[in-house]
């Protein structure tokens, strides 16, 4: 005979200014099986949950229904109350009076308690029917995959590692570094970024538990949390890595030209490079799209140079596999491409830049020597303009958020471009100024005040030429009046955008994507680390832009959950997946094509106990199934069952109201 | 100075998003109005300024403004808005709202704007199509300039720039039966 | 032969008569047979919609009706102004069918107002429907040597959403139409600034200003002449700049002509059809450029966007 308890939460006001709590008690007093009924303020609290505990030892309760908030909030703490006091944990059911009453019928008491009391009769009469149910155990394979190798694919990459978990780290160019690599001195200390970079990247080349894949792209990724398997490509790089001693004499004998995107396509590099001085692995590849050898079958200067023979033409992409049991997404930004300003002439004047070029101008090691010059005649500029929010905030563009790094980088630039040029003038066309973080606002008065940098807060509305100056007019809204600079450079803060390639690879690894192409978080406030699918973690701008400091912070919070995942020698599961019985499973192969976790396979079994004969019926993969309910659904056999959410817990329900 | 806090309701707002079919609330003060429009340096306040106005419920000071009289109907500042809003609609919206509520400014530019208008409207009323000779005589004898353009005169009419008769359409009848039966409309939406 | 529906605007027969003549021989040369709405009426321009809302509708939606009457696909006006106005009065009355039907009722005499028919500026129409290269193919008299400062003005490319034709702020059909001619189009900034409007009579002083910075703009890029495409942008250019002169003390010489008398003087008409006489500011010496070399270090070169663009348009 079942032994149901109910309890019913007031939530304070939340459930109790529009739900008549004690009625629902009264109410759920009248059926049969409900050996106890009484309410409290909050459920959640620790004497609430004593009193759950309490009840189930003194009433011998078979189970437990909580009228309360959504099990999203509680479910947890209060299996945990089961369990304290000896009670299988799936015995609870909730009955969500709070969300799916009292928040959404505000303008009725008598109706919203009527349909609170509906959904705790449906709750105990399911609970009837619920079975003892058992967390599943997994296996794990403690193996980390780490997709990006910027700083937040390095920080994630490295952390794990010292926790003496392998890491294996994929980067799709020939080198790590990413975009940190690109920038010459970074906000607010005015560190010097390749100097500050540089030693991580040869602590992930040289750390025993990394395995660093360069030049490489990950094509497919099958399995589930903690068992994981993954197929990473090896673009051909047409070198040896293992002879080659990076001495460089390819590089210099190659008569190839291409604009080098390291440099923001501002000079070329050969089509056998390395993507700057201080790469990782300081070995060259050659670029199939550009080698002469390669497409023509003429050439191959540089395999007659290399001393020790470590150019092979022959070489062919090479696809490797890998056991996993986590991933971290560190797949970086890119920068969004100006050219709809049309009213700023982009594209038309060759003394626009974007913000990311005037970086490689200024930096040491750049293709300008560290001096920033005009594109059109190779003159140091003197008034540069620098136009913020070029893209961002800008609905019209099509991009409405907020870039966050541009304020900072922008006051850096300033800084940079007075170091540079002692006789040259920054002018900053601004919205706001977003200096939030530790020593940013100190930084930007650093700026306005050290440089005079004249701040203009207005929007840009129109770029033109007079002579071989640059007019950039825009209103100065401080003083009311509509102002034009005369400017010899112009730099445009663009858009940190998600990278092109996000909702591809999104896709390949079954995550979720916004319409910007970031990936996606668990929950924007307290899993911002996580995705929706286990196992698979978020570190860095393929997020949503960020600076160095947040993405480092992140990448940190990866490595913490991956350990947390790998901490014990299983993984526990919910047990609410389903199950197939076989005696009435025809082999239709409906479910197999329906599950979104692609959690089925099939199976051969025998007709029949001791048969020869075999027939084909369908197959769970209780470590990938989700408990989604779409096989049951699509069953037409009825051959499955969702452990939860039973036939007899589901008829129970409806017959109950 | 401005004493803000007094309004229960801000109907202002309200009329003139009505009216235009934009929302100035998503306005963020970015100024590329400002800077595009080529007739903001006339403005007493420019686009942008206008858009606060409005938000703050300054109905008089919107309306005695001559910023909307001025406003071209060029459509290049709604053209560059990161916000997307009607521009040109709103100053429309804020000059039919003056009108209506028969709001009349002292400021000597908009007096002889708004008889520009009326004139080019009564000629229309009368000929079905434009009469500029009659037109710019018009307005120099309203607005107490008999002189002006004087000096364009001999060449312009001498090569034809100007012509010195006029066409009407034939069914004038059609069109002054077009502003009665306007004006009736109107007075029915009131 | 193509028939096309045509609204003339009320300075087609008087200010700007030089366009319209010019327009009518062209559009025969291209096989263009246009129909002139019988008894059309005065648009309304910028007059009708600063003053009032619904008169502003009724004016064009008279003419879209007797428009439509001619059965035709397409209307082409020549005045930009005009354009705008029939334009945006189609598409505010066909997104509210309940104002169309109010606006209707005040001139119900002349019939009823179905939607259906399409407007083009005839810039547009020369350019996207009869197409640059049916144009090269009429020209007799390459007008090579002529540099030309293409003047859009406002309401020819905007509002985008009611123009839907290039782009609204650097458009280039007109630039490419020029060059189908023979002349070469140069680089200009000032192309969609505003040239005063209808300020013209009611504060001149602005016209002078506006259009006054056009010219410099024009001039500096080194334009023998602007070409445009409406009859209040020409007097505004035309007419004031001898004042524009005097009271900035700045010389211009900028003949200002409209595109299809350059295009009737390209397909071979003789300059009598022109009517070249009409123009305050004469245009005579700046036509005496055609047939010079100009020098290969000028030729600008087009960027690759331009030449993108330019694969499109044709």
């Amino acid at each position: 005979m079942a032994r149901v308890g109910v309890f019913v939460c007031f939530c304070g006001a939340n459930i109790a200014d529009f739900v008549d709590v004690p009625a629902v008690v009264q109410e759920a007093k009248k059926i049969k099986e409900v050996k106890v009924a009484v309410e409290y303020k909050y459920m959640c609290s620790d004497p609430g949950q004593g009193m759950i505990r309490d009840a189930i030892v003194q009433n011998r309760l078979t189970s437990v229904v909580v009228a309360a908030c959504s099990p999203r909030m509680h479910e947890k703490t209060f299996r945990k109350a089961l369990l304290d006091a000896g009670l299988n944990p799936y015995m609870l059911e909730i009955a969500n009076i709070r969300e799916h009453s009292s928040w959404v019928h505000q303008k009725d008491k008598k109706a919203a308690t009527e349909k609170a009391s509906d959904l705790v009769r449906m709750a105990v009469a399911k609970s009837i029917a619920n079975e003892q149910l058992h967390e599943i155990s997994v296996p794990v394979t403690k193996r980390a995959l780490v997709i990006g190798g910027g700083i937040a694919g390095i920080q994630a990459a490295l952390d794990i590692a010292d926790a003496h978990i392998p890491v294996t780290l994929v980067e799709k160019s020939p080198s790590i570094g990413g975009r940190m690599a690109q920038l010459d001195e970074t906000f607010p200390t005015l560190d010097c970024s390749q100097c500050i970079l540089t030693p991580k990247m040869v602590d992930v080349a040289s750390h025993p538990y990394i395995e660093l894949i360069p030049y490489s792209e990950v094509i497919e990724l099958d399995g589930y949390v903690g068992n994981y398997k993954a197929k990473i490509k090896k673009k051909a790089s047409y070198v040896d890595f293992s002879s080659c001693t990076g001495c460089g004499a390819c590089t210099q004998k190659c008569p190839v030209k291409v604009p080098n995107e390291f440099n923001m396509n501002i000079d070329k590099r050969k089509a056998i490079y390395t993507p700057f001085p201080q790469a990782v692995p300081n070995k060259p590849v050659i670029d199939a799209e550009h080698c002469t050898m390669l497409l023509k079958g003429k050439c191959g200067i540089c395999a007659k140079f290399c001393e020790k023979g470590s150019i092979n033409f022959k070489m062919v992409d090479e696809v490797i596999e890998r056991e996993i049991g986590a991933v971290v997404i560190a797949t970086g930004y890119d920068l969004w491409d100006p050219k709809p300003y049309e009213e700023y002439g982009v594209g038309r004047y060759k003394d626009i830049i974007t913000s990311l070029e005037f970086e490689r101008m200024v930096s040491a090691s750049g293709p300008t020597n560290g001096v920033p010059v005009r594109p059109s005649d190779g003159k140091v500029p003197k008034n540069v303009v620098f136009i913020k929010c070029i893209g961002s905030r800008d609905e019209a563009k099509g991009i409405e958020y907020c870039s966050k790094i541009c304020c900072m980088y922008t006051a850096k630039h300033a800084i940079l471009l007075h170091h540079k040029v002692h006789d040259s003038h920054a002018y900053i066309f601004y919205m706001d100024i977003r200096a939030a973080g530790k020593g940013y606002e100190e930084f930007v008065k650093r700026a306005q005040v050290e440089t005079a940098a004249t701040y203009l807060r207005g929007r840009v509305s129109k770029i033109y030429k007079k002579g071989d100056k640059l007019m950039v007019r825009g209103e100065d809204a401080q003083i009311g009046q509509v102002v034009e600079v005369e400017s010899d450079l112009v730099v445009l803060a663009t858009a940190v955008i998600a990278p092109k390639d996000n909702p591809a690879l999104a896709r390949l690894l079954g995550v979720s994507y916004d319409k910007y192409g970031y990936m996606s978080e668990a929950h924007p406030k307290l899993r911002p680390v996580e995705t929706a699918k286990a196992g698979i973690f978020l570190a860095g701008c393929t997020q949503a832009p960020k600076d160095i400091p947040d993405t480092v912070a992140q990448a940190s919070a990866c490595a913490a959950k991956v350990c947390g995942l790998f901490a014990g020698d299983t993984l526990k599961k919910d047990p609410m997946i389903s199950t197939i019985n076989n005696e009435f499973c025809s082999g239709c192969q409906n479910c197999v094509k329906v599950c979104p976790y692609q959690a089925i396979v099939t199976e051969e079994i025998p007709l029949g106990h001791g048969s020869k004969e075999l027939r084909t019926v369908a197959k769970i993969n209780e470590g990938v199934c989700q408990g989604c309910g779409s096989c049951v659904a699509i069953c037409r056999s009825m051959a499955i069952s969702l452990a939860g959410f039973t036939d007899p817990q589901i008829i129970n329900e409806i017959v109950a109201i | 100075m401005i004493t803000l806090g007094l309004l229960e309701k801000n109907t202002f707002l309200e009329a003139v998003n009505k009216k235009s079919g934009a929302n100035v609330l998503e306005c963020y003060q970015c100024g590329k109005c400002v800077s595009t429009c080529p007739v903001s340096g006339y403005m007493d306040f420019p686009p942008r300024e206008v858009m606060q106005m409005i938000k703050l419920g300054l109905k008089e000071e919107t309306y005695m403004a001559n910023s909307m009289w001025f406003c071209l109907t060029c459509s290049a500042c709604s053209g560059r808005c990161p916000r997307e809003i009607d521009i040109p609609a709103v100053m429309e919206a804020v000059r039919h709202l003056a009108i209506e509520e028969n709001y009349r400014s002292e400021n000597k530019k908009v007096k002889d704007i708004r008889k520009f208008h009326d004139i080019f409207l009564d000629m229309i009323k009368r000929y079905g199509r434009n009469y500029e000779l009659r037109m710019m005589a018009e307005f120099n004898i309203r607005t107490r300039n008999l002189f002006k353009d004087m000096h364009l005169a001999p060449k312009a009419l001498l090569k034809g720039k100007i012509p010195i008769g006029h066409e009407s359409t034939k069914s004038g009848k059609a069109i002054r039966k077009m502003y009665k039966l306007v004006d009736k409309l109107e007075k029915a939406n009131k | 032969m193509n028939k096309l529906t045509y609204f003339p605007g009320c300075s087609a027969h008087g200010t700007s008569e030089e366009f319209d003549h010019t327009l009518k021989l062209v559009m025969k040369s291209l096989d263009v047979q246009m129909e002139e709405i019988p008894d059309w009426n005065c648009c309304g321009a910028t007059s009708a919609h600063v003053m009032t809302e619904n008169l502003a509708l009724a004016l064009p939606m008279r003419n879209l009706v007797l428009a439509e009457k001619l059965e035709n696909k397409t209307m082409g006006i020549a005045c930009a102004s005009c354009y705008s106005r029939m334009k945006s009065t189609k598409k505010h009355l066909d997104e509210n069918p309940e104002l169309a039907r109010k606006i209707n009722s005040t001139v119900i005499d002349e019939g009823e107002y179905k939607g259906i028919i399409d407007i083009k500026s005839m810039l547009q129409y020369c350019v996207e429907e009869i197409g640059l290269e049916t144009i090269k193919s009429k020209v007799t008299r390459s007008l090579s040597g002529l540099k030309i400062a293409c003047y859009y003005g406002c309401l020819l490319t905007r509002p985008k959403d009611v123009t839907h034709f290039d782009s609204p702020e650097y458009p280039m059909s007109m630039d490419y139409l020029m060059e189908a001619l023979g002349a070469k189009a140069v680089e200009f900034d000032y192309k969609t600034e505003c040239c005063g409007a209808s300020f013209s009579i009611s504060d001149t002083e602005i016209v002078e200003s506006l259009s006054g910075k056009i010219l410099e703009v024009a001039k500096e890029s080194g334009a023998h002449l602007i070409v445009v495409a409406c009859p209040l942008c020409q007097s505004n250019l035309d007419m004031r700049q001898p004042d524009i002169e005097k009271h900035t003390g700045k010389k211009f010489d900028l003949p200002i002509m409209y595109f299809t008398q350059l295009m009737a003087l390209a397909f071979g008409f003789p300059e009598k059809e022109l009517k070249l006489p009409k123009h305050i500011v004469p245009v005579e010496a700046a036509l005496k450029h055609i047939g010079e070399v100009i020098p290969e270090a000028e030729k600008v070169k087009k960027t690759k966007k331009a030449v993108e663009a330019e694969s499109e348009v044709e």
